[in-house]
């Protein structure tokens, strides 16, 4: 079962390496996919740096429009993928790539 | 002359309480200063009046100066004498030292040190230091990356960086002297806090209370940063140094391996428990006192049990780091309610003796005065609004908990008070020999909380903690208060719009400068609380000020302007200021070596380095 799930992951999302600043979310607006963003939000510490209401805390806003490395949902995915030299951790470790379009899903849901 | 004999009287009553002064008080010279309380400090290591050479002044935390010439009579001229801007937008929350004629600041992150010469026009920079620590710790440090303050001894001005380094900067070359490694940041802990210095020791702790870190304090050396002793404050007995010395004065904090024992399975070495805040010292126990953090993660429900030593102060043998007792003032703290503010060391009068006591102002809103050679509590009254908590029980240390304050998993718990950043947080109190009061800023606020369950991912948040603050009664979010600790009761306050973030200083004319989230540096009477002169800066004060004497023999006050820190927790109240990064220097009118018509530019002073723009956020 797992193979064929992570093969039709493949087939729904590009994989890490494909995905370039220009890369739309194939996952934005879908309700499923916003509700279990919101959800890894807060499982797996997101809301800790950047608050539950995602405005920022010890990380910065993520519903305003001043982004340091990038707005777009391709540079949003690269960010959560790859982390930041600020400290932000590097997430495609333990994140799918499924998972990382729906965090970024969630955050688009929530932009001003 | 008459000035000079006033000055020696103020010290000489300031450190009356010194065993080894050998000097008594003189009658004809000493004010006549009525003490509300009988209290009284030893001002150890009794340094030249004018001169700033650590933090709180002394080593039991007063920030005390017994300087007169600016006073109740001539503080309505205090006018800028000089500024100096550092360039760094993060939160500015240490006080400038003054050692001989110079003076040393030390920025935020990236935590450049400065060095001023104050016997010039202008006082020019002397040389710069520039440590470069590894920007991954901005994302690791929780609330701002902030520096407390920074010391002076040997000839080195030693600093926490906020990347896990203690370094240490020879004062006559600007060049690093030594520079030790104590954590890995990328795992969460950064060092915020004021390194400490005593002889040959300098003391420093981990930061990181919500980041699932597992915190220590140490001593190093001076001469060249190696570890003397390193004391773990969760985990088994041995590597918290608690032994056969430990003594606390209640029951329950007695036992084997409590460290471990008083957490479910291993969760005490995430348990956070980081000695981020003060350090002080008493030179005839011997012995140090620090507080600790909050236990993470911040959701109590998933770590039962009293969970020492978090949010608990520690006294230990400064030369071997041995723990003596230990007092735990919020059991299995469900609040955030760090345990790491100042520890004040003073002498009370108590039932017919003098007692040496700390006093405490704790975030959970109860200031405590304990016996500091038992760890008895003598006195623990409300400083401000709370309710989570109806007392402490005195019999046996423990509070008695309001149960309509236990936060709830997944559901919204209203009207919680204090919120997690407490009655008062790090921002340092002072105390006056003279009037036997402290004074300090407070907060008046609660909060609505809903609590998540949290995974411990390392380097990431383990918190769990979402709430929503409010202002307390009145509607004022804070005050500043004058507080009577044998009593345990205030004697005035002064209230403000925003939370009062700054520290206090006290002086020898009974006067206390304090500085206000609106951008206000304010002079009041310590004995009347009527303030007596007030200065708008540039940016909203979250820093300790302090007073000197400069090489023209003029006394000045010193403060920066520079919000930031926890206090950004309001950044979206009304009258909430911009960031800043300047260092104001006060005199009487203004005068002395920062302006004037004859004042030329100095020249051959070097450049500042070209430092990174500072972050947009917090």
């Amino acid at each position: 079962m797992r193979p064929v799930v992570f093969a039709l992951a493949l087939i729904a999302t590009p994989a890490f390496a494909q995905v370039t600043a220009d890369t739309p979310n194939p996952l934005a607006g879908n309700a499923d996919a916003i509700e279990a963003g919101h959800g890894l939000f807060g499982k797996m510490n997101c809301a800790g740096c950047h608050a539950y209401d995602l405005t920022g805390g010890m990380g910065p806003d993520l519903t305003d429009p001043s982004w340091q490395y990038g707005g777009k949902p391709g540079e949003i995915y690269h960010t959560i993928a790859e982390g930041t030299p600020r400290g932000m951790p590097a997430w495609k470790d333990k994140l799918t790539g499924d998972e990382i379009w729906q965090l970024v899903a969630y955050i688009q849901s929530r932009k001003q | 002359m008459a000035l000079r004999k006033i000055l020696l009287g103020a010290v000489l009553l300031g450190s009356a309480a010194l065993p080894s002064s050998g000097e008594a008080p003189k009658k004809e010279a000493a004010p006549a200063a009525k003490s509300f309380t009988g209290a009284t400090a030893n001002l150890a290591p009794g340094d030249a009046a004018g001169q700033w050479t650590r933090q709180a002044r002394d080593y039991a935390n007063t920030r005390y100066s017994p300087l007169t010439q600016i006073n109740t009579k001539n503080v309505g001229r205090l006018r800028i004498a000089w500024s100096f801007s550092d360039g760094q937008m993060y939160g500015h929350e240490g006080a400038p030292l003054v050692v001989g004629d110079t003076m040393y600041l030390v920025t935020p992150y990236p935590n450049i040190a400065y060095a001023l010469d104050l016997s010039k026009p202008g006082a020019p920079i002397k040389w710069v230091f520039q440590p470069n620590p590894d920007p991954r710790a901005i994302g690791k440090a929780c609330c701002d990356k902030v520096l407390r303050g920074w010391a002076y001894a040997d000839g080195k001005l030693i600093y926490n960086l906020l990347d896990d380094n203690t370094v240490a900067v020879d004062v006559n070359t600007g060049k690093e002297a030594w520079r030790v490694k104590l954590d890995d940041v990328t795992k969460g802990p950064t060092m915020t806090m004021a390194a400490f210095v005593v002889g040959d020791k300098v003391f420093v702790g981990s930061s990181g209370g919500e980041l699932g870190t597992n915190g220590w304090f140490q001593a190093l050396d001076v001469k060249d940063g190696h570890t003397v002793w390193k004391a773990f404050t969760n985990g088994p007995d041995d590597g918290a140094l608690i032994g056969p010395d430990f003594k606390p004065f209640y029951s329950w904090m007695k036992g084997k391996d409590l460290g471990v024992s008083t957490w479910p399975g291993e969760m005490g070495k995430q348990g956070a428990s980081a000695p981020w805040g003060w350090v002080s010292y008493d030179p005839d126990l011997n012995e140090i006192y620090y507080g600790t953090s909050n236990p993470g993660p911040r959701t109590p429900s998933q770590r039962p049990g009293l969970n020492l030593w978090s949010s608990a102060v520690f006294a230990r043998d400064a030369s071997s780091g041995a723990a003596k007792w230990a007092y735990q003032f919020t059991p299995h703290d469900e609040w955030d309610y760090d345990g790491v503010n100042e520890n004040v060391l003073i002498e009370i009068p108590w039932k017919g003796a003098r007692r040496k006591v700390m006093v405490h102002f704790n975030r959970n809103g109860f200031a405590y005065t304990i016996d500091r050679k038992t760890g008895e509590v003598l006195v623990a009254n409300p400083f401000g609004h709370q309710n989570w908590a109806k007392n402490i029980d005195l019999t046996i240390g423990m509070p008695v908990i309001n149960d309509a304050a236990h936060p709830i998993v997944e559901k919204k718990v209203t009207n919680i008070c204090p919120p997690d950043i407490g009655v008062k947080n790090w921002n340092p109190s002072a105390f006056s020999p003279r009037t036997g009061l402290l004074y300090a800023g407070v907060f008046n606020s609660c909060m609505d909380l809903n609590n998540h369950i949290v995974q411990y991912i390392p380097s990431s948040p383990y918190d769990g903690m979402e709430m929503q603050r409010h202002a307390g009664p009145g509607g004022n979010w804070g005050d500043f208060i004058a507080w009577d600790p044998v009593a345990g009761k205030r004697v005035w306050s002064i209230k403000e719009n925003l939370y009062v973030w700054s520290g206090a200083v006290v002086t020898g004319s009974d006067l206390v400068f304090y500085g206000t989230m609106d951008g206000w540096f304010r002079a009041a009477d310590a004995r009347t609380g009527k303030v007596l002169w007030s200065q708008k800066l540039g940016s909203g004060i979250t820093a300790a000020p302090m007073t000197f004497v400069g090489p023209d023999k003029r006394q000045y006050v010193a403060v920066y302007a520079g919000i930031g820190g926890g206090a950004g927790v309001l950044r979206r109240e009304r009258g909430f200021m911009p960031g800043g990064n300047t260092l104001y220097v006060f005199s009487v009118d203004g005068n002395g070596i920062g302006n004037g018509t004859t004042q030329l530019t100095q020249a051959g002073a070097p450049a500042p380095v070209s430092v990174p723009p500072a972050a947009a956020h917090n």
